[in-house]
C-alpha cells in the first residue's frame, strides 16, 4: 500500500515544528551553560592584561616583602649603629615619598603653553605618577598624592601658592615609562585647540628641589 | 505495513535527530570552541590564584610593617639618637598612610546609574575612574588628613589608575562600583565642600542625567586601615 497525498500536509508540519522545537531547546541549553561557564563573562584579552598587571603587582609586593624581612632581621640581630643606620635610610626614603627631600634621578620635563585649567593640572600630575614618576614638581611646586590643585579667582594655585603658565611638569623616575608618558601626554595636548606648544625633554639626572613641609595630623589618630 | 497514524512517531524521532543535529552544528559556530572556553577558564582560574597570592602578599606586608615597628620601638630605648629618629620614623609613617588612624571624617559613596534613553549613548551612567579620583581630590582640598577607597589607604606615592568601570589603586586588584571613599579630616569643611554646587559638577550633573548615586555621610569616628602597598623608591635618591 502506497501513501497518498492527503496525509504530507500533518507529517510534514508535525516533522517542522519537533525539529524546530528541538533545536531551541538544544540552543538555549548550551548558551546558558556556556555563559555560566564564563564566569565574569570577560573576555581572554581583557583577562590576559590584568594576569600582566597581577603578575607585575605580585612581583613589587614580593619586593617589599623581603625589604621588611631583611630590616626586621637586620632590627632583631644589629646594634645600636646598625638600628641607627637603618632608622635614617626609612626616614630618608618616607621623606622622599612625602615630597619633603630634594631628591636627584633620570627624569623628565614636559613644557606646555597653554590657558591649563585645575583639571589639566591634576591629569597632568595622575600620568606622571601613573608613568611610573617617583617625584613630581609643577610649576614649581612639589606635589604628592594628596597636593590641592584649584581654582582661586582668576588664577590656580597650588597647595595654597599660587601657580601659573607657561607650565612645566618635571618628574624623577623609570625613565622608559616616563619617556612613554610623556609621548602621549604631549601628543595628546597638541590635538588641544588651547595649546600653543607641548614638548618634553629626557635628563639623566634632574634635580626637583623639595617645596613641602609636614603637615601635623589635627583630626587623625594613629592606632 | 505503517498505518497513516503510524507514521506520525517516525517523521516525530527523524525530525528529533534532525533538530539536535542542526542545533550543535549551528551552535558550535555561534559559540566559541570548547578550547576557546577552556582556555577562558584557565585565565580566570590564574586570576583567581594571583588575586589569593596578592591578598597574602599584601597580609604579610602588614605583619612585617609591625614587626619592624615594634622592634625599633624597643630599639629606640638604646640611645637617644635612636629614640629621637624612631619618633621621625613614626610620624612620617602616619603621614605616608604606614598607620591605622581614626577620627572625624566622612564617607562618600558613588555608584552606577541607569542608561538614559533620551541621553547620549555611551557610558556616563558607570562611575569610573576619574570620579574616583575627583572625590578623592575634593576631600582633600577640604582637609582630609587620611584618604581610604574602598578600604585601600591612599599614601603620598599612591597610583590611582583604571579603565572602564574598574579602578585600580597601587598593587591592589581592580575595584568595582560602588566606591566608598572615606576621609578623616575636618568634617564641616569636607561636607561644606561636597555641598557645593560647583563640587564634582560632573558626578552632580550624571546623578541627575542617569541617576548616579552620589552621597555623603559624616561620622564622628571612622577607622581608616593602613596602606599594604608598597612604598617603593628605586630612581630618586637625595643629591
Amino acid at each position: 500500500m502506497s501513501l497518498d497525498r492527503r496525509p504530507r500536509a500533518p507529517f510534514v508540519t508535525v516533522g517542522l515544528v519537533v525539529l524546530v522545537v528541538t533545536a531551541l531547546t538544544v540552543i538555549q541549553v548550551r548558551s546558558q551553560a556556556e555563559v555560566a561557564r564564563s564566569l565574569s563573562g570577560q573576555d581572554n584579552a581583557s583577562l590576559a592584561f590584568l594576569i600582566d598587571d597581577l603578575h607585575s603587582s605580585n612581583d613589587q609586593l614580593a619586593q617589599e616583602e623581603q625589604t621588611l624581612a631583611g630590616q626586621r632581621d637586620a632590627l632583631r640581630s644589629g646594634g645600636a649603629s646598625v638600628v641607627d643606620a637603618q632608622l635614617s635610610a626609612e626616614a630618608q626614603r618616607l621623606r622622599i615619598i612625602e615630597g619633603l627631600e630634594p631628591v636627584t634621578g633620570p627624569g623628565v620635563t614636559i613644557s606646555v603653553d597653554a590657558p591649563l585649567n585645575e583639571i589639566d593640572l591634576q591629569d597632568a600630575v595622575n600620568n606622571l605618577r601613573n608613568g611610573g614618576a617617583e617625584a613630581i614638581i609643577v610649576a614649581g611646586r612639589r606635589v604628592v598624592t594628596g597636593s590641592v590643585i584649584r581654582r582661586l579667582g582668576d588664577g590656580l594655585e597650588i597647595d595654597g601658592q599660587p601657580a601659573e603658565g607657561p607650565w612645566t611638569f618635571s618628574a624623577v623616575g623609570d625613565p622608559a615609562q616616563l619617556a612613554a608618558a610623556a609621548d602621549l601626554m604631549t601628543r595628546s595636548l597638541r590635538a588641544d585647540p588651547r595649546v600653543r606648544s607641548a614638548g618634553y625633554l629626557l635628563s639623566p639626572a634632574l634635580t626637583l628641589t623639595a617645596t613641602l613641609r609636614l603637615r601635623p595630623f589635627v583630626y587623625a589618630l594613629s592606632q | 505495513m505503517l498505518t497513516r497514524m503510524g507514521w506520525y512517531p517516525v517523521v516525530a524521532l527523524t525530525a528529533l535527530a534532525f533538530g539536535f543535529f542542526f542545533a550543535t552544528q549551528l551552535r558550535s559556530q555561534l559559540i566559541p570552541p570548547s578550547n576557546q572556553v577552556a582556555r577562558n577558564q584557565a585565565l580566570v582560574s590564574t586570576v583567581q590564584r594571583l588575586e589569593r597570592d596578592n591578598a597574602g602578599s599584601r597580609a604579610r606586608i602588614g605583619q612585617l610593617r609591625g614587626e619592624v615597628a615594634d622592634l625599633e620601638k624597643v630599639a629606640a630605648q638604646r640611645s637617644d639618637s635612636s629614640q629621637r629618629l624612631a619618633g621621625e620614623v613614626a610620624d612620617l609613617r602616619a603621614h605616608a598612610g604606614l598607620t591605622r588612624v581614626h577620627g572625624p571624617g566622612e564617607t562618600v559613596l558613588i555608584g552606577n546609574g541607569k542608561p538614559n534613553p533620551s541621553a547620549p549613548a555611551g557610558t556616563a551612567y558607570l562611575v569610573d575612574v576619574q570620579d574616583v579620583q575627583d572625590v578623592v581630590n575634593l576631600l582633600y582640598q577640604g582637609g582630609a588628613e587620611a584618604v581610604s577607597v574602598n578600604g585601600r589607604r591612599i599614601s603620598p606615592g599612591s597610583r590611582i589608575q583604571g579603565s572602564g568601570g574598574a579602578v585600580v589603586i597601587d598593587q591592589d586588584p581592580p575595584l568595582q562600583a560602588p566606591f566608598q571613599v572615606a576621609a578623616v579630616g575636618n568634617r564641616a569643611q569636607m561636607e561644606a565642600l561636597l555641598a557645593e554646587p560647583a563640587s564634582l559638577g560632573d558626578l552632580k550633573r550624571r546623578q541627575r542625567d542617569y541617576n548616579l548615586q552620589v552621597s555623603w555621610q559624616g561620622a564622628g569616628d571612622l577607622s581608616l586601615p593602613a596602606s599594604d602597598a608598597t612604598l617603593a623608591v628605586s630612581y630618586a635618591h637625595v643629591p
